[in-house]
Order: C-alpha cells, then sequence, then structure tokens
C-alpha cells in the first residue's frame, strides 16, 4: 500500500499507517499483490472510496468473525501458483511441485466458495478453469493437500510401472543371489555397502568371483561386487522399463500441464479475485475486531467524528489494563486546541489523523459516527515528528524547514495537524508564529488543528478553539510511587471531553500538580507553586 | 554381521524414534552408516523417513559446492527433498509442502511410490531441521537423518539417537582422527546438570574465552549450557578445558555408537587398528560398515 503521496514517513508514523497497515494486511501471497497496489483515494473519489467502506461494511456484516477467520485460515497456507501459470504459458511441462500448487488452488478456492456463499458481493473467483483444472488432478488422490502422478491418470502408465516392477525385482533378486554369494564365499552374513572392505587375514586364497579389487594394502582389499551376465541382462531390462515409465510420466505432465496452459488466462484471474477477496476479508476482519463503521464521505472539507479512537494507543492501554476514552470532534477549518498537560491533544490530533487516513484508504474508522472528506494531503508538524531531516538543524530550525515544504506542496485538500508549533522559541514569538500558520490555512482553506499551550492564539487568528475539559480535581499522590500507578489516578481524574470554548478562553495546564502526582518531590513542587503566585 | 541392524538396535533399546548420523568432517562414511541402518529398516518392515542436512564442510546441499549422493529408496519409505531436486521420474508422491525454503526450492515430503534414487535436501535452519523431524515422525516410525553436529540439537531433550562417524579424509594421521572423535563425542555426551548442585546457567554458547575464564578462576560449580551444541570450544586446549570444568546441559543428547571409514582418496588407516583406537577413545561400540566389523 502506497499513500507517499498522501503522507510522508514521518507524519504516516505518528498518526498510525505502520499499525493500520499491519491490522488489514493480507495473508497470502495473492493478497499482498493487490494490497501493494492500493493507493489512496483522493478528493473527487468519494463515491469510490463510499462504495469500497460500505462493501468492506457489508462483508463484516454478513459473515461472522470464525468464518472470517476460516477463510484467512486457508489463505494463509495457499502456495502460490503465478509461477506455475507463468511456465505453463509458456510451454513448460509442470513437475509435480507445480500440480500440487494448483490442486492446492482449487481445492482451495471450492472450500472459499462454500464458505462465502452467504455473501453475494464477493469478488468472483470460481471459474470453469478452476473446475476443469479441479477435476484434471483429481486422480492424484482423494486428499487434495498430497499429489501423485497416480496411475488413474493413464492406463499405459500403469502398464508401464506394472513392467517396471517387475524388472526390478528380477534385478534385486539376480543382484541379491550374487551378493549373497559373494558375501558367502568371504565368510560374511551380508555386504552393506558398494565399496567393502576384506582384511587379508580372513581371506583364504584369492578374491572370489564376481569380487573385484579397488585398491589393496598389505593388511586389506578394498573391494567392489561386479555384475556377472544375469545381472547385467536384467539390469538392461529394468533400464528400459524405466525409461518406458519415465515417457509414460512425462506424457501425463505434458497433458496437464496444455491443460493448465488453456485456462491460464481464467486461473490467472481467479488468482486476482482471490487477491481481492484476502484484502476484503482482512478489512472486515479488522473492522469487525475494533468496532469499526462505514464513515460518511464528504466532498466537502470536514472531519466529524463522535466516539472515536485512535487504535494504536487504544491496543497499548489494553495492554496495560486500561481504557480509551473515545472522543467527539466536529472539525471544518483550521482551530486551536488547548488542554492541560496529558489531557490528550496529541492523541487527538493523532486521532484526526488516524481517521482521515483511514478513509482515504476506503476503511471502516473506530467511531460510532464519522463523516469526513477525502484529503490530498495529511501533514504532521511539532511534537512527535521524528528528527529525519537536517541532523545540524535545531528542532526548532527544523519544524520551519517542515512547515515550509507543507506549505510550497500544492495540496488543495490539506489536513495539517501541528502539535505545539514553535515550543521551542520565546513564548511571545512562538505566539506570533502559531497565529501567521493558522492565518495562511485559513487563507488557504485547510482543515487543520493548532495544539498549543499559549493563550490568545484563537483569538488573534480569528478561528475556533477547542479545549480539553482537564482534571475534574487534582488526584491523590498514589502511596507507592510507581509511574503506571500514577497514570492510572491521573486517568482517572481526567475529562478527556472536547469542547468548544471562547475564543479568548484561557488554556489549562495543571503540570504543577501533575510534577507532584508523577513523584517530584514536595520541596520542589512547594518552590514552583510559590514561583507561580509571585 | 549385519552392522546396520546392530546400530538400530542400539539406538531402539535406547526408545530412539530419530538416529543423527554426524561426522567429524566430510567423507566420513555418514552417508554408508546412514544406508545401512536404512536398509536394516526397510528389512524389518519399519516405516522410515530420510531427511539431510548438510552445512559446509559437512557435505552439502543442492546449490552448495558438491551434491549429496542420492540413496536409493523403497517404497512407503518417506523423505525431505526440495522441489528443484525432485526427480522426475520415477514420480513420487508429494505428502506435503514444508515451511522451508532451500537453494533448490521449497522443502516438501515425498514418499516413495516406485524405487530409485532420490536425493535428500535439508532446510537451512534449526528451527527448520525441528519442523522437518517432527513432520516425518508424523508419516512414519523412525527418522533417520544425514546430520550435522551443529544441528543436533533438534535431538536434544527427545527420544532421539546419535551416531559418530570418523574417517582418514577428516586427519592428517589416525591419531589426530581418534583425538577428533573423541573430542567430539565426549562434548556430545556431556551430562545433564544436577539440580540439587550449585550452578551457572549460561544462556548462550560456552566459548572457549568463558572456558579459559572459568579454568582461570578455578569455578567449581556446574557451568551448565541449554544442550551440548553450545559448547563451542575448539580444539585440544578447549577439550583440556572441560576435562577441568564441570560442564553439564538441560537438555541431554544421547550418543549410541561410532563409526569409522577408514580408507580416503588421499589416505588410509589400518582398519582394524582404527576402529579399535575409536572404540576405545570414546567408549562407544563401534563399527566399520565396509569391514563387516564391530570393536568394542
Amino acid at each position: 500500500m502506497n499513500v507517499h503521496d498522501l503522507l510522508d514517513a514521518s507524519s504516516a508514523h505518528v498518526v498510525g499507517f505502520d499499525w493500520l497497515a499491519r491490522a488489514v494486511a493480507p495473508v497470502s501471497p495473492y493478497g499482498e499483490r493487490v494490497f501493494e497496489a492500493l493507493r489512496p483515494f483522493g478528493p473527487g473519489e468519494e463515491s469510490a472510496a463510499q462504495a469500497r467502506c460500505d462493501a468492506i461494511a457489508r462483508c463484516e456484516a454478513a459473515m461472522p468473525p470464525d468464518r472470517l477467520d476460516a477463510i484467512r485460515g486457508l489463505l494463509a497456507d495457499l502456495p502460490d501458483v503465478v509461477g506455475a501459470l507463468a511456465r505453463a504459458s509458456m510451454g513448460d511441462a509442470l513437475d509435480d511441485a507445480a500440480l500440487l500448487e494448483l490442486r492446492r488452488f482449487c481445492a482451495t478456492i471450492e472450500r472459499i466458495e462454500s464458505l462465502t456463499a452467504e455473501y453475494p458481493e464477493r469478488p468472483v473467483i470460481f471459474n470453469d478453469a478452476i473446475a476443469a483444472v479441479g477435476v484434471a488432478l483429481a486422480p492424484a488422490g482423494r486428499d487434495a493437500s498430497a499429489f501423485y502422478l497416480a496411475d488413474a491418470f493413464d492406463a499405459k502408465l500403469a502398464a508401464a510401472r506394472a513392467l517396471l516392477g517387475r524388472e526390478q525385482a528380477e534385478l534385486d533378486a539376480a543382484r541379491g543371489r550374487e551378493s549373497a554369494l559373494a558375501a558367502r564365499a568371504l565368510g560374511r552374513e551380508t555386504i552393506e555397502s558398494d565399496e567393502f572392505i576384506v582384511m587379508r587375514a580372513d581371506l583364504r586364497g584369492s578374491l572370489p568371483a564376481g569380487v573385484r579389487a579397488i585398491r589393496e594394502a598389505p593388511t586389506y582389499v578394498l573391494c567392489a561386487l561386479e555384475y556377472g551376465e544375469a545381472t547385467l541382462a536384467a539390469l538392461a531390462r529394468r533400464d528400459a522399463a524405466a525409461t518406458a515409465v519415465a515417457e509414460a510420466e512425462a506424457r501425463v505432465r505434458a497433458r496437464l500441464s496444455a491443460l493448465v496452459r488453456e485456462r491460464a488466462a481464467r486461473l490467472d484471474a481467479a488468482a486476482r479475485g482471490l487477491g481481492e477477496l484476502d484484502v476484503l476479508v482482512a478489512a472486515g476482519r479488522y473492522a469487525q475486531r475494533y468496532a469499526c463503521v462505514a464513515p460518511s464521505l464528504d466532498a466537502g472539507g470536514v472531519l466529524a467524528f463522535e466516539g472515536a479512537r485512535f487504535l494504536p494507543l487504544e491496543d497499548e492501554l489494553a495492554a496495560a489494563g486500561r481504557q480509551f476514552v473515545p472522543l467527539d470532534l466536529e472539525l471544518r477549518d483550521a482551530a486551536v486546541l488547548t488542554g492541560p498537560n496529558m489531557g490528550g491533544k496529541s492523541v487527538l490530533l493523532q486521532t484526526c489523523g488516524f481517521l482521515a487516513l483511514a478513509c482515504a484508504l476506503g476503511l471502516p474508522v473506530p467511531a460510532e459516527r464519522a463523516r469526513c472528506a477525502l484529503f490530498d494531503r495529511i501533514a504532521w508538524l511539532g511534537l512527535g515528528r521524528d528528527a529525519s531531516i537536517g541532523g545540524l538543524l535545531s528542532s526548532f530550525a527544523r519544524e520551519v524547514v517542515e512547515l515550509k515544504a507543507i506549505l510550497e506542496r500544492a495540496a488543495p485538500r490539506l489536513l495539517i495537524l501541528v502539535d505545539e508549533f514553535a515550543r521551542t522559541t520565546t513564548p511571545h514569538e512562538g505566539k506570533a508564529l502559531s497565529i501567521a500558520l493558522l492565518e495562511r490555512l485559513r487563507e488557504r482553506r485547510a482543515v487543520g488543528m493548532l495544539a498549543t499551550h499559549l493563550s490568545g492564539i484563537a483569538a488573534a487568528a480569528g478561528v475556533r478553539h477547542f479545549a480539553v475539559r482537564g482534571l475534574r480535581g487534582i488526584p491523590h499522590r498514589p502511596a507507592v510511587s510507581e509511574v503506571a500507578q500514577a497514570l492510572a489516578a491521573l486517568a482517572e481524574a481526567m475529562d478527556y471531553t472536547i469542547e468548544e470554548v471562547g475564543p479568548d478562553a484561557r488554556p489549562r495546564a495543571d503540570a504543577i500538580a501533575l510534577t507532584e502526582l508523577l513523584g517530584l518531590d514536595g520541596d520542589f513542587v512547594a518552590a514552583a507553586h510559590r514561583a507561580l503566585s509571585q | 554381521m549385519q552392522i546396520g541392524s546392530e546400530i538400530l538396535e542400539l539406538a531402539r533399546a535406547r526408545g530412539a524414534a530419530t538416529i543423527f548420523v554426524v561426522g567429524i568432517g566430510r567423507d566420513v562414511g555418514k552417508t554408508t552408516a546412514l544406508r545401512a541402518i536404512y536398509a536394516a529398516a526397510a528389512a524389518r518392515g519399519v516405516r522410515t523417513g530420510l531427511a539431510s542436512i548438510g552445512r559446509d564442510g559437512d557435505g552439502s546441499q543442492a546449490g552448495g559446492a558438491r551434491p549429496k549422493p542420492r540413496l536409493w529408496l523403497a517404497p512407503q519409505t518417506t523423505f525431505v527433498t526440495a522441489a528443484g531436486a525432485l526427480p522426475r521420474t520415477p514420480a513420487a508422491e508429494i505428502v506435503g509442502l514444508s515451511a522451508s525454503i532451500s537453494p533448490a526450492g521449497r522443502l516438501l515430503y515425498a514418499r516413495v511410490r516406485m524405487p530409485g534414487y532420490y536425493e535428500l535436501v535439508g532446510p537451512p535452519t534449526a528451527s527448520g531441521v525441528r519442523e522437518i523431524v517432527d513432520g516425518l515422525r508424523a508419516l512414519g516410525e523412525l527418522v533417520i537423518v544425514d546430520g550435522a553436529v551443529d544441528r543436533v540439537a533438534a535431538l536434544a531433550g527427545s527420544n532421539g539417537a546419535i551416531v559418530v562417524s570418523c574417517g582418514a579424509a577428516a586427519a592428517g594421521t589416525m591419531a589426530e582422527a581418534v583425538d577428533d572423535v573423541a573430542a567430539l563425542v565426549a562434548r556430545l555426551c556431556v551430562a545433564p546438570f544436577d539440580p540439587d548442585a550449585p550452578a551457572i546457567h549460561l544462556e548462550g554458547a560456552l566459548t572457549d574465552a568463558q572456558a579459559a575464564a572459568f579454568v582461570a578462576a578455578d569455578e567449581r560449580r556446574q557451568i551448565v549450557v541449554r544442550d551440548p551444541t553450545q559448547i563451542v570450544v575448539r580444539g585440544r586446549a578447549g577439550s583440556r578445558a572441560l576435562a577441568l570444568l564441570t560442564v553439564r546441559c538441560r537438555r541431554p543428547l544421547t550418543v549410541v555408537a561410532a563409526t569409522v571409514a577408514s580408507i580416503a582418496a588421499e589416505r588410509s588407516f589400518e582398519p582394524r587398528e582404527f576402529a579399535e583406537a575409536v572404540a576405545r577413545a570414546t567408549n562407544l561400540p563401534t563399527f566399520d560398515v565396509y569391514a563387516g566389523t564391530r570393536a568394542a
């Protein structure tokens, strides 16, 4: 899945693209090829994106989780027949391993066909070629996960093998008689290797008939058996019979390969259909697992959701026994977001990016309801980006370079998520730069959210102001000073609700209370309070 | 005397369902020993699975420097090979595909339907070895592996047996060959650790440097590795260090026999003398498949 045109690598990382790509990844090589070719939908493609979201939602509604898991299990075990199809198309006779792969391919498609019978919108996979090849390979045995070029493929094959069996038995008997004679003459029970050692001390006279010396030493002779005329004649007959079997087997393989060659295009079409189903089922299972809904895709510039979740964090919290608090927002243009430290400002920005990304990929979103535009660029600026640009630049200079790149790129519909822009310069100038950025976004009719601790920015820029409600009260410091417990107490006390406030509303920080909760000593905290009151 | 039958008996007497044949080097008669054991099993009607695990210097796989010798296999034998190494004729039944890939293609499990020559190809990783041993065990009663010393960990703690092959091709003198096989057997036969005695448990391998440090510190506690393949001390100095330390393992291996190949292209040893020296040095039943003799 290539999203480079939609967002850069660093922004992709912050808004959870890697996580999302893993969550909706197909399991078969067929699905991987389709998945690789997927591109995000852009502005103007709302109908197509909506159709894909709705199809995934119908898929997950039509098929229960265990059915989707069963289909994914079958797909995961499938060998890739594309190489075999290509070789057959070019006239190669397929070997038995390739014929086994084709047999499993056809049998699996038949099983998937029955598992998806109740889902009428499934991609077309089963076709006459699958049926024909499946039938043609059926004589290979009852178990479709095995393959033998059995006698049932060709009556002449059976006859040739029967003859070879007889000739081999005669050869074995002749060779066995001669080997037993030689062993007896040497006073041994048996000869167990092609070359063998006879100790001179054990040898009475010369080597017996049928035994020749390969190498002689003072105490031993290295020997080999020499076969007599009867064995050599049996060997010639066996070789002729083996050749007849080889020719008969080659004829059967050539016939089966020709059948595959004639139907290669239809088999290829089935392989493509299988890939589409794999991608669809993966997305459907993701939607089930994370309770996702199809968003309403909007041609206007809006990003609105109720009960939305940022799934990478939700997963992380679940592992720690905690829950994600779902978020509501309606964002139509540029806006400011303020709130206390650890109040979830960054997570709201990430949730915006995650949902916008999922919509662009035509995927259901983790929310109770969502309405979203398709953006041609999703950009993240500020905290959270990695330092991939300009190792010699200061963090402020790096931000400026990144902002320049975002603003210079032609993106008629831009979603920009800004986390504490210009936080590393003076608050006075940081505020001025933030206001200028919001004014530029407003001019460009971009949709964006700028999270900050600075006050007065929304009013000065003439944009809406959202705020996290913040702490309901200052939580008590846990008896045992562990960060995990402090975080749990903080989460309990924090009201993560986002609400629109007046442009002049002063942002909350609660920073000193948080330092105490997180374990800084009382003297330090008291000194901070004194300094604040002066 | 039927050497294959005797070695098979020794392994079965220890309850072994898997036999690894490993060697001190190349051309030391591993494949000959394996053929003899396999022939004995086939003669008794034991459903046998065969696999090969070649490594550089220890017999190579398809795609390596030298091809493995092909084996004449009887109907109903199962074996592991690569898709690219399976002969077109006589056709074998492919009974399963492995997850492992070799340079000659995906590994697969095949069953012989018509007797013929077949090539064994093995997996490149330790986890692959475990997979194919388990896979063959599911298909038959006995698994014989043309093995590599550093891959016998797949047998550790299980009901497997090891046969060690040594030969004139792998050493300049008989004394060197005997020393080498004695050192290898001593390493593979490291005893299980005593849970009630003081011990240092190593997570990784016991190296030359670590062994030297333990000797210098006059370490008296048990030094415990996961299994004998985790002892990677080399040479005679390493052997001396091991003799001074109490090295033990959590998952022991069982060595049941040694085989000798006294004649090589570049040199040869007196067959009986060689077999008797190996038997004395290893304290194992020692067989010369070529001479049809046992020294013990």
